[in-house]
């Protein structure tokens, strides 16, 4: 059994940016992900981020990758990637399964004195008849497959789902030279930003709002050869006899994102159910803290945002677990918690982001009701908005 | 809400259950109370099978043997199906040490008239090629007295066949106090929140948790949750083809019974034995061990460690399998091994059948069928008396 002071789950922006603001601290921080490649969804976000007066936007994605993982190795974090968290176990004791099938894998045991669970979130699928024939895949996955693998998911691709994810992977699928046959959106009205969606028009991919995907076909290779989609009614039920057929060797699903709650639910955090975040999420106070002392949270894992809330929340998360080691002051974390605070506010502005703001304050003072934070602590919660 | 009940039967897992289930084919207006789901306690975090051979010889074989011949009944009688799967056993021997202390309780099992007998190395090598090549033997049991059941599904099964005799059941149903008549200081009634439910008849089913039922009444009820915890493998192809014991289980199950294992140090503390079987979807399910860890059902990865290498070392190809979750439960312990199914002096119209310890999913039809008998006033099938909540008494 090996001890460190912060064990941080998942190498996306929070996880890193956890790490980052604890070994900087002074702490030693243990970073570990699944994946190949530390950065977890930056390094397929070729785009521009955008929003109001978020401060990096007009910077790509993978670029703020590649200076997060910079930062990383100058506050010495240590990071175990292709390493998996199996669980949390009684007395902080953290199973890590070390290396990737066939090849050499071990079976560690970490002793936390501070966890952050930063594990993201995954993508909903959605069900219809041939959902599971090889082709339907999830969109964040045809992002990844052309934008960090460079392969393309199909030559013809249907996407259904018009939020900004659906908008933005079918124009990098047209970037990456595939086909969008369609791209189907159950609501009435376009789902993201109008910009995206205009991008895609003046590609001259059809859309078809106010339809649904009935059944994804199969041809004689057992892959997807088509789909048929319908007119939805306003349960988004298809409405029989308005059927259409469209050709396509992809379908990829934009349907959303939960949070990734395994670990959260194996410690024993208590989880708040949150429909503008995505799913249940660990309720948590204004340092990220869960229910579970010494067990903070952040990034999607704490709500679905976007990278940059990502960033912030994780900053939070790193600065309050070294402050709880005594590596900073309670004087410094708290003037470091406040301006990022101030700057989640100025993030979560704007039509989707203020509905964000007011369910992290709700989450917030559910923490303080079902935590049982002492009154003049709860006070304090509310003043940092 | 003022409802009026023959018996009301605390506790919906696979003791509870069979209770109601009897109490109903009697003719008993019956309720079955349940503080959280059906089969949401033990009976949804133990292993699947039902054997004589691990069971001391006497009483404790003689119910086993009559519960898995009840089961097999049951199976052709219930519309409900619980995925009855008559499959053989093996206690299998690393030391020759062992496998005289498996023949002589071998012997002891073929004079009661159980079918049991002893296999050498290379017949246990054809019964089951993928295992150890270098054990000493095992002791077998036919189908006759060793089958798997879905646990769940046996106690659906029971609620699902008993409804159709009227069986009323709440779950989610918090017991607040039980009254007692001031004279006779016989049942009156439960309160609950679902209001209060007159009965002169309760049954305490709640395994594990009976001794906190039990102190509603002022009744000790001297049982201890004890923990045991379980690797799930994902679904391969049936490495094994009958439940897979060491002989050293009967060791961490009986404490009296002592044979030195080669075990690592870790294995030993945490008092692991070797268990598998496959489950109906064939995933493995790999075992065990038994702490006292209070009602704390977390999984623990030392544990995890010494169950994955204890396994092993019975089958080694185990090592290409990859384990996809685990899961602990707590087994209602009671010192002499042995449960209570019973009367209580007392209190008139108080009935305790809990204790099972592991046997619950095996024990649970004669279980049900014995409390029926002897709310009944009948003659249980065979003298029970061993079982009686009085023997502690003093």
């Amino acid at each position: 059994m090996i001890q460190r002071d912060v064990l941080v789950v998942g190498a996306g922006p929070a996880g890193l940016a956890a790490s980052i603001e604890a070994g900087k601290a002074g702490a030693a921080v243990l970073l570990v992900d699944l994946n190949m490649q530390p950065g977890g969804q930056l390094f397929k976000q070729i785009h521009k981020f955008f929003g109001s007066s978020a401060h990096r936007s007009g910077t790509r994605g993978y670029d703020i990758g590649e200076q997060l993982l910079r930062e990383a190795l100058e506050a010495a974090v240590e990071i175990w990637m292709q390493s998996t968290v199996i669980g949390i176990f009684p007395g902080n004791k953290i199973g890590i399964e070390r290396g990737m099938d066939g090849k050499e894998k071990e079976l560690v045991t970490v002793l936390a004195r501070k966890i952050v669970i930063a594990t993201g979130a995954s993508e909903n699928a959605i069900r219809f008849k041939g959902w599971t024939i090889p082709g339907v895949m999830g969109a964040g996955a045809a992002q990844t497959m052309i934008n960090v693998n460079h392969v393309r998911p199909g030559k013809r691709v249907v996407m259904l789902g018009s939020g900004n994810v659906g908008l933005i992977v079918s124009y990098q699928l047209l970037q990456a030279g595939c086909d969008v046959a369609a791209l189907v959106e159950a609501a009435p009205g376009i789902g993201g930003y109008a910009v995206h969606a205009a991008k895609i028009r003046r590609a001259g991919v059809p859309i078809y709002t106010g339809y649904t995907i009935v059944e994804a076909k199969k041809g004689k290779d057992g892959c997807v050869c088509g789909c048929i989609i319908a007119k939805a009614d306003d349960k988004y039920d298809p409405i029989p006899g308005t059927e259409e057929a469209i050709e396509c060797d992809a379908i990829t699903l934009a349907a959303g994102l939960k949070p990734v709650m395994d670990l959260p639910k194996l410690a024993g955090c208590t989880l708040t159910y949150s429909s503008a975040f995505g799913g249940y999420i660990p309720i948590h106070n204004d340092r990220m803290e869960t229910s579970q002392k010494g067990i903070f949270t952040a990034g999607d894992a704490a709500g679905v945002e976007e990278a940059n809330t990502a960033l912030e929340e994780g900053k939070l998360a790193g600065i309050s677990a070294a402050e709880e080691l005594n590596l900073i002051s309670k004087k410094k974390a708290d003037i470091l918690r406040k301006e990022i605070w101030e700057r989640l506010v100025s993030l979560r502005s704007g039509p989707f982001g203020e509905r964000r703001l007011k369910e992290k304050e709700s989450v917030l003072k559910e923490y303080a009701k079902r935590a049982g934070i002492p009154a003049a602590e709860d006070q304090e919660v509310e003043k940092c908005h | 809400m003022n409802k009026v009940y023959d018996a009301v039967v605390i506790g919906a897992g696979a003791i509870g259950t069979s209770a109601a289930y009897h109490l109903c084919e009697k003719g008993l207006k019956t309720a079955l109370l349940e503080k959280g789901d059906i089969a949401g306690g033990s009976s949804s975090h133990c292993d699947a099978v039902a054997l004589i051979c691990d069971k001391l010889p006497g009483i404790d074989t003689k119910m086993g043997q009559a519960s898995i011949d009840y089961y097999m009944e049951l199976a052709k009688r219930f519309d409900y199906d619980f995925e009855f799967d008559p499959k053989g056993c093996l206690y299998v021997c690393e030391t020759e040490p062992e496998f005289e202390a498996a023949s002589k309780y071998c012997e002891l099992q073929n004079n009661d008239g159980y079918a049991l007998r002893m296999v050498n190395n290379e017949e246990l090598c054809q019964m089951e090629p993928h295992i150890a090549k270098d054990l000493t033997g095992a002791l077998y049991t036919p189908p006759s007295g060793s089958i798997a059941v879905s646990p769940y599904k046996v106690c659906f099964a029971f609620v699902e066949e008993a409804k159709k005799m009227g069986l009323e059941v709440y779950t989610y149903c918090d017991i607040k106090k039980i009254n007692l008549n001031g004279k006779t200081n016989g049942v009156e009634s439960v309160e609950t929140n679902y209001g209060t439910i007159r009965t002169k008849r309760i049954v305490n089913c709640a395994g594990a948790w009976a001794p906190f039922i039990g102190e509603l009444t002022g009744l000790k009820i001297p049982i201890e949750p004890r923990k045991g915890t379980n690797l799930v493998s994902e679904q391969t192809e049936r490495l094994c083809h009958n439940k897979i014991l060491e002989y050293g289980y009967m060791m961490s199950k009986f404490d009296s019974i002592h044979f030195k294992r080669k075990v690592s140090p870790l294995a030993e503390e945490l008092n692991v034995a070797f268990n598998l079987e496959y489950t109906k979807a064939n995933n493995l399910l790999v075992g065990g061990n038994r702490l006292f860890r209070s009602y704390d059902i977390r999984s623990e990865i030392e544990t995890m460690k010494a169950i994955a290498e204890r396994a092993l070392r019975f089958y080694p190809e185990l090592a290409d399998i990859k384990c996809i979750r685990t899961y602990s439960g707590v087994r209602p312990f009671v010192i002499d091994h042995l449960p209570i199914v019973s009367d209580v002096d007392s209190i008139p119209g108080y009935y305790i059948a809990a204790g099972h310890e592991g046997d619950g999913i095996c024990f649970s039809p004669i279980t049900g069928r014995f409390m029926s008998q002897i709310i009944a006033g009948e003659e249980t099938d065979f003298d029970i008396s061993k079982l009686d909540f009085a023997r502690f008494a003093s």
